[in-house]
């Protein structure tokens, strides 16, 4: 019985590494386009929009398949946990730059002509004054995101990553006990997204600036 | 801007024509598995007693032995890649492997993607009675008149009770549920029972093994029919290698004897 734990128990490995990817390359993919929506010119602002509208609107699994079976081997050699993690990060690129747009946005046009009325540049203005109230405004929302993405891993089992769900499966099949094969991937995920979200919230309150309460 | 669209019809160019001889010298999928010394198998380890995973994680079951033996016979390493079922067939298609097992049926649909060794199993259901059996089963409904025998669980268990029990038919207290077909088989010869329903290879193996008892009927009811190794469209070589050996596999009895391990045990 012990051993039917530590099976599952050893897809977290796996798990929390796909999410490690897909979170941070989502993150810094989803923030140069909310950039690029927000302040770039009529055709980078449209691009940036279309990309979000079309990667929201197709689900994850097709993009997985696509970027394993149909692009890994013929433009670029991934493996299957990379081929997976990337496209999780690419569909979550969407959705934070929709969640850090909209934390720009948040921040307000005042600063902006604040800031270049003291004569900073319009890079040194994002950079200083918009970005680092905008982040702190993302944190709640995006913690949201993570759990998702969190969860969403484990569509990276049709490429064949054995992370905590199919592991689930499989034992599910063997001992013939669902509840209990599923019940321990479900814990699992519960102390994941648990302990995700109180990270984000400790963050969010260190973070925090006596302008915005 | 005009430049960094050269650079990059370029580079696009360059990746196409090294992809295109990526290739290499293998003139075949047989041959570039030999060369490798590794034969990537798909398999949905999902589906016991066919393919499954142990506690610690291992594969077991009937076509994991069995494809462990044909790669031992093509002389190559096995490399096993756990994918869900719907995922096998374009694993395949696109080459991400060499060949699934995964207790395929032949269908038309799949034949015009992929293509299928011969049948390495048949995998069909029997009724099997002791030699001085006095009824008669013309059908399989006709059992339901016997004190019927099966293994818990199995396909077998599943058909009897959906199509018997639930109608009334087969009474419940005249289903009798083993854990394994041998027992089964030993109470069939006492005559506890009247009929027993089991895979139909390793009920002819047990049957002349014990003595005294005959099949009389066999067809697939429950069961799964023929099952086949699935490998990429049009590598005739494999195909051809594969064939060979699951024949050799046959003869020796190898197959069979896989049969009563896992069906019946």
């Amino acid at each position: 019985m012990s051993s039917f734990f530590s099976y599952i128990v050893q897809g977290t490995a796996i798990t929390i590494g796909v999410t490690l990817v897909a979170l941070p390359f989502g993150l810094v993919l989803g923030l140069l386009m909310a950039l690029v929506h927000t302040y770039g010119g009529k055709i980078l602002n449209r691009s940036a929009a279309a990309y979000s509208l079309l990667l929201r609107g197709v689900p994850p699994i097709v993009l997985l398949f696509i970027l394993y079976f149909i692009l890994s081997g013929r433009v670029v050699n991934l493996s299957p946990f990379w081929a997976g993690s990337l496209s999780l990060g690419i569909v979550s690129s969407a959705y934070q730059m929709e969640i850090l747009r909209g934390a720009l946005l948040a921040v307000g046009g005042g600063q902006m002509t604040a800031a270049r009325a003291i004569g900073m540049s319009r890079l040194q203005s994002i950079r200083h004054i918009v970005l680092p109230q905008a982040l702190r405004l993302a944190i709640p929302p995006w913690s949201n995101e993570a759990s998702i993405v969190l969860k969403d891993s484990s569509l990276v089992y049709a490429l064949g990553v054995p992370e905590i769900l199919r592991r689930a499966q499989q034992l599910s099949a063997t001992t013939q006990q669902p509840f209990l094969a599923y019940g321990t991937a479900a814990l699992i995920y519960f102390v994941l997204v648990f302990a995700t979200n109180r990270a984000l919230d400790y963050l969010s309150e260190r973070t925090k600036l006596p302008t915005h309460p | 801007m005009k430049r960094i669209l050269v650079v990059i019809a370029m580079l696009v160019a360059a990746s196409l024509v090294l992809s295109a001889c990526g290739g290499g010298a293998a003139a075949n999928r047989l041959e570039a598995i030999k060369e490798a010394g590794v034969i990537k198998v798909g398999t949905s380890a999902d589906y016991p007693p066919f393919e499954s995973v142990d506690a610690s994680g291992n594969k077991v079951g009937f076509d994991i032995e069995l494809m462990a033996e044909i790669a031992e016979r093509l002389g190559v390493k096995l490399e096993w890649v756990d994918m869900p079922f719907d995922s096998l067939i374009a694993a395949v298609q696109e080459g991400k492997i060499d060949a699934s097992i995964s207790a395929f049926n032949y269908t038309e649909e799949r034949d015009q993607m992929i293509d299928f060794t011969d049948a390495y199993y048949n995998s069909e259901d029997a009724f099997t009675v002791a030699e001085n059996f006095a009824g008669t089963i013309a059908n399989p409904e006709d059992v339901a008149a016997y004190k019927v025998g099966v293994q818990n669980g199995t396909t077998q268990d599943t058909w009897l009770t959906e199509n018997l029990v639930a109608n009334g038919t087969l009474p419940e207290e005249n289903l009798f549920r083993y854990d394994r077909v041998d027992q089964a088989m030993l109470d069939l010869q006492n005559g506890r029972i009247e009929v027993l329903m089991s895979d139909h290879v390793p009920a002819q193996a047990l049957a002349k093994q014990l003595g005294g008892l005959k099949i009389v009927y066999h067809g697939v009811l429950g069961a799964n029919g023929p099952m086949n190794i699935v490998i990429p469209d049009g590598d005739a070589e494999l195909q051809q290698a594969i064939n060979e050996i699951i024949k050799q596999l046959q003869d020796e009895g190898f197959i069979e004897g896989l049969a009563v391990k896992y069906f019946a045990e």
